[in-house]
């Protein structure tokens, strides 16, 4: 069956596409804000990168046409995910939003991480609101999961309590904080200087470390049993076993 | 014409040596209303699945399964999408999208018509199954039977020309399950759709059932008109015949040498037939003596109870007592206070006005570990709430983890408690792989375990068949008999008048009538079981089909 | 009063907030700032009514401040210098003024958002991307319809679990911790088991053909094309100020603020027309309706 070169020209039609993206359209976007916006307007050109950097994953996920049981597996995990957010609503920061994109990532793979990550992104914003800082925290949330996915294909991450938290840890301080700080900056001043960003990052530290705390308790406790409860779904059932029926 | 032919199919799942289903041979006419039984297990389920490939699980068959003449793997996926409707026992399991309108369009969409196409068959059906004064909603405000109804809908909508349903009615309430079952009549009748139904609520469904079969043990055991396989369960001491209606059953209990009658309605003639010449033997009702005067274990005492201030009051000026080793059953309608009086006595709601006192306290002032162990225990409507390991076995050990008990005695409580549950050869399985009557019997294991005195139920009998039904039955009783008190929510009211000692009757956030169970349901006309309303013209007393027969019997 | 703006088609109101927005974000100048944040403020009271008075007066407002004011605390460009700060530098009244311009932008975003949240509802978005992203929207409506699900679900077994003695609400905060994530994990089990019936529903309805085609309640009737019409001849108008440089204004080194011209008028004209849009339509429909109501 012509599975996995098709898993190949999957892998290289992204490649390919982010390639353009990343090296075209994205300076483009900055010679267009610097020419004609006059360099002022960081956020508008930070959000279209941000928005570019999310379109190669939708188009593949769609030009493939995944199958009922992708679609409710990504639709699942991500709605735990924003169920976990809600119930935990009266703890500002202590989310387990990360920790289940994690486990996703970890669980299925880089791409539906990324896509459970922004799913739970966007549609927990349809319950709390969405405005400015909803792609961010879409990107956010789908680059911890696509990267839990790759590294844990490299054998980088593995499947242990201590692996998980430590990956959880910093990346919820460094890539979901590092950008979401950064991006707070270009919405909030549309003067962009180290010094507002080092403000940010200062005044951010402590909802940082609340968030990431978070995510590496909840990891510690819900990692091992989500991932067998994963495991036998995907086996009893055969979920995303591509091409099977 | 003929929908499905059926040739000798012989299923067995992966790595398991007994079949699912054995030599299984069928006939199915277009348009018939064909209904399938057996306890759970018995392969009914698995029988349907092979009537659609996309359903059909794993595993190896042999035989054919034609579809309108063409064997089924032929039949390709688009046709066998919008030609075989197949509706699911969960409500809301099956619906995927979030509004009404876009998952009565699911399957149009699927099937890649155009706007005005589904615009069309989407108004057709809202009109037809009358959604549209809900056509616009969430799906989430939803009652249970309204969202039943919604996939139902969703997939005549796709104009199929055979409907299977598979147990479609086990989560509804009875209301909601006999709307539901006129509406399966209608499309039978009115559209002409085949209907193939598997179902435990036979007392409703059989007298629009053109064809009865009885399945056990993955095989056919009979099959043909309701009145003849009743006659034939019946020769055959089958315990599947104490499923059939209530009728049937006292029929086939007194030797009339008249027809078998299958509904109410004729349960009423024939007996009127049956006793004409005769003088009807009245038997006194023989009442435990009441045991002695035992203490009040709940109290409620002018209790209200709202859900939040601005609401309407749910609970209205209740009390009543429930005593210690009583029996108790809670019976009534849909939003009644059923439920939120046995959350009022666990502690979960608070009134505002009135006291409830659990064994003489007030349940709100005592901490957990007095109130949950050695005194009250409930088992939840949906016992898979309490499941959190991946083994029976596990979950059990789990239970009794925060108690300061040494291991040996860990084990042998564990032991005796699967004993007495009859869970030995379910220890290591997953708990959501069990049935629901094993997933009923652990969860209720699970909550024994903390050895309460007091045990509150809510639905037990929910989707459990007539056999499980009898289990759960034999349990109640053998821990009432040890001492423990029963206080049970029920819609059954078979289930409540043959085991209960005491029902009340709730109706609009208070308690009508209380009384023994056999005065409550003789002093009830409409409320009440199908044997009491079948033979209330002469005996008022007869409530369960045992009475009946008996008080036939004596008549001379 | 009901919002008659957001019964127009998806589209129109898509359009209309992509538009308020981006030119929201990107045009700095007086004029049309305050005509953009007034529209904003007015729309949103006309949409939440005294939701949106608190909300705007209790959090935009000192959010408006904050950030005006510090801004100039970070940026000393600008010529014409004030005053001296402790450390030494000095305060310019370019910077406060890009300040204050810089925070009306971001409030007034905010604000819109606040409007976009009320008349986009998820139904709409969906239907929007379903013709463009099939499969992902259907995730987002699979969501939409699982989370109102497992919060109620996480209610059910947090109660039923409540009567073992292992809720959130109980023991210590250690034993709650770990309560409340038992919840979680029976709920993922619950959630995981029974979705694999969705996926059956969704399959023995057909999904997988190819040729899924995507339907929805909405049309684009006649009333839509003229209103979605005169929004793009505003916005032409207002993109052709953009090309022409009169919709943004010079801070540094020193104020400059374009000359007013006949043209530079109708920009700031159709820009308060586009931003008032809803506005009006509601005002209309207000008007027409009570004439009607007073002949019958």
């Amino acid at each position: 069956m012509p599975e996995k070169p098709l898993a190949g020209s999957r892998l290289s039609r992204r490649t390919w596409l982010a390639a353009v993206l990343i090296l075209v359209v994205i300076p483009a976007t900055i010679v267009f804000g610097i020419v004609v916006l006059d360099d002022r307007k960081y956020y508008f050109i930070s959000l279209l990168i941000v928005l570019y950097t999310m379109i190669p994953f939708a188009l593949v996920f769609e030009k493939r046409k995944p199958q009922a049981r992708e679609l409710i597996v990504i639709a699942v995990l991500a709605a735990i995910a924003v169920a976990g957010r809600s119930a935990f609503f009266m703890l500002p920061q202590f989310k387990p939003v990360v920790a289940i994109v994690i486990i996703a990532g970890v669980s299925f793979g880089a791409e539906a991480g990324f896509l459970v990550g922004a799913t739970a992104g966007f549609v927990s914003n349809f319950f709390f609101g969405q405005g400015p800082w909803t792609p961010w925290q879409m990107f956010c949330f789908g680059i911890i999961g696509f990267l839990a996915g790759i590294l844990f294909q490299k054998g980088l991450l593995k499947k242990t309590k201590l692996s998980l938290c430590v990956f959880g840890g910093l990346s919820t301080f460094f890539v979901y904080g590092g950008i979401i700080n950064a991006g707070s900056v270009t919405m909030f001043s549309s003067e962009f200087s180290w010094k507002t960003l080092a403000a940010s990052y200062v005044s951010g530290f402590w909802f940082d470390i609340v968030h990431a705390s978070a995510t590496v308790l909840f990891l510690f406790v819900l990692a091992r049993p989500m991932l067998e409860k994963l495991d036998r779904i995907k086996t009893k059932y055969g979920l995303i076993e591509p091409g099977g029926k | 014409m003929e929908t499905y032919r059926i040739e000798d199919v012989v299923f067995a799942f992966p790595e398991k040596e007994k079949e699912a289903l054995s030599h299984i041979s069928l006939t199915i006419k277009s348009g018939e209303f064909i209904t399938i039984c057996g306890k759970s297990g018995c392969g009914k389920s698995t029988l349907l699945r092979q009537l659609k490939s996309i359903l059909t699980p794993h595993g190896k068959r042999s035989g054919k399964i034609y579809f309108c003449g063409q064997p089924i793997e032929e039949v390709d996926q688009r046709t066998q999408a919008s030609e075989i409707g197949f509706v699911l026992q969960n409500p809301d399991n099956q619906i995927v999208t979030d509004k009404v309108w876009h998952e009565l369009a699911f399957g149009l969409e699927s099937l890649g018509c155009d706007s005005a196409t589904i615009r069309l068959r989407v108004a057709e059906m809202a009109s037809f199954f009358g959604i549209h004064t809900w056509f616009r909603k969430n799906v989430s405000e939803l009652s249970g039977g309204q969202k039943q109804l919604l996939n139902l809908a969703s997939i005549m909508a796709m104009h199929p020309s055979v409907l299977i349903l598979d147990e479609p009615t086990s989560q509804l309430d009875p209301i909601a399950a006999s709307d539901f079952l006129e509406t399966v009549k209608k499309i039978n009748r009115e559209l002409g759709t085949t209907i193939i139904m598997t179902e435990h609520r036979l007392e409703e469904i059989i007298p629009i059932t053109d064809r009865l079969i009885v399945m056990d043990e993955g095989a056919i055991i009979a099959e043909g008109l309701p009145e003849h396989v009743g006659a034939a369960l019946n020769r055959m001491k089958h315990p599947m015949f104490l499923s059939m209606p209530t009728p049937m059953q006292i029929h086939a209990g007194v030797s009339s040498g008249l027809p078998s009658p299958v509904t109410v309605k004729d349960g009423r003639q024939w007996l009127n037939a049956y006793m004409s010449g005769k003088t009807p033997v009245a038997i006194d009702i023989i009442e435990d003596s009441p045991k002695q005067a035992s203490a009040p274990v709940i109290q409620f005492k002018d209790v209200w109870f709202k859900h939040d201030r601005n609401g309407p009051d749910v609970i209205k000026d209740l009390t009543f007592t429930v005593e210690a080793g009583q029996f108790y059953c809670l019976v009534g309608g849909n939003g009644t206070g059923k439920t939120t009086t046995l959350s009022l006595m666990s502690g979960i709601l608070q009134p505002y006005r009135g006291k409830i006192l659990i064994g003489g306290k007030n349940p709100l002032k005592m901490n957990v570990k007095e109130l949950f162990t050695n005194n009250v225990g409930i088992l939840p409507q949906n016992p898979q709430t309490l499941f959190v390991k991946k083994t029976v076995r596990l979950d059990l050990y789990e239970m009794l983890s925060q108690t300061a008990l040494t291991k040996e005695e860990k084990a042998s409580m564990i032991d005796e408690m699967v004993a007495f549950a009859e869970l030995d050869h379910l220890l290591d399985i997953h708990p959501y792989d069990l049935s629901g009557g094993e997933q009923q019997r652990a969860a209720l294991a699970k909550v024994l375990l903390l050895e309460p005195r007091v045990l509150l139920l809510d639905e037990p009998t929910k989707g459990l068949d007539g056999f499980f039904k009898e289990k759960l039955a034999r349990f109640l009783q053998k821990l009432n008999a040890s001492g423990v008190t029963i206080v049970m929510v029920s819609h059954d009211v078979e289930f409540c008048a043959k085991y209960g000692e005491i029902c009340s009757m709730f109706f609009d956030g208070s308690m009508i009538t209380t009384n023994t169970a056999i005065r409550f349901f003789a002093g009830n006309s409409f409320y009440t079981t199908a044997a009491n309303r079948m033979a209330r013209h002469i005996w008022s007393d007869g409530v369960t089909i045992e009475g009946v027969i008996e008080r036939c019997q004596k008549s001379r | 009063m009901k919002d008659r703006f957001s019964s127009f088609h998806p589209i129109v109101n898509f359009v209309y907030f992509a538009a308020v927005l981006l030119f929201g974000m990107v045009f700095m100048h007086p004029i049309l700032q305050t005509a953009s944040l007034a529209s904003a403020l007015l729309y949103s009271i006309m949409l939440n009514g005294k939701k949106a008075v608190t909300f705007n007066v209790l959090y935009m407002l000192p959010l408006l401040l904050v950030t005006a004011v510090l801004n100039p605390l970070f940026n000393h460009a600008g010529v014409t210098i004030l005053f001296y700060l402790k450390n030494g530098n000095p305060i310019t009244l370019e910077s406060i003024a890009y300040g204050v311009s810089a925070a009306c932008m971001f409030v007034t975003v905010i604000i819109w958002f606040s409007c976009y949240n009320a008349v986009m509802t998820s139904d709409k978005f969906i239907y929007l991307f379903g013709k463009i992203m099939p499969a992902l929207s259907l995730i987002f409506s699979m969501v939409l319809r699982f989370v109102p699900r497992y919060i109620a679900q996480l209610k059910v077994i947090s109660n039923a679990q409540k009567c073992i003695g292992r809720d959130v609400s109980q023991g210590s905060i250690l034993a709650r911790a770990r309560n409340g994530m038992t919840i979680l994990s029976i709920m993922t089990t619950w959630a995981l088991e029974n979705a694999i019936e969705t996926a059956d529903s969704m399959k023995s309805r057909g999904y997988g053909l190819p040729g899924r085609t995507s339907f929805s309640l909405f049309r684009f009737d006649n009333r839509d094309k003229l209103v979605f019409l005169l929004m793009l001849g505003l916005i032409a108008v207002i993109l052709t100020g953009a090309v022409l440089g009169e919709n943004t204004m010079r801070f540094f080194p020193s104020i400059k603020v374009p000359d007013k011209s006949l043209l530079s008028f109708t920009v700031y004209m159709a820009y308060l027309g586009l931003g008032l849009l809803p506005v009006i339509i509601n005002v209309l429909e207000e008007v027409k309706w009570k004439r009607i109501e007073s002949r019958m």
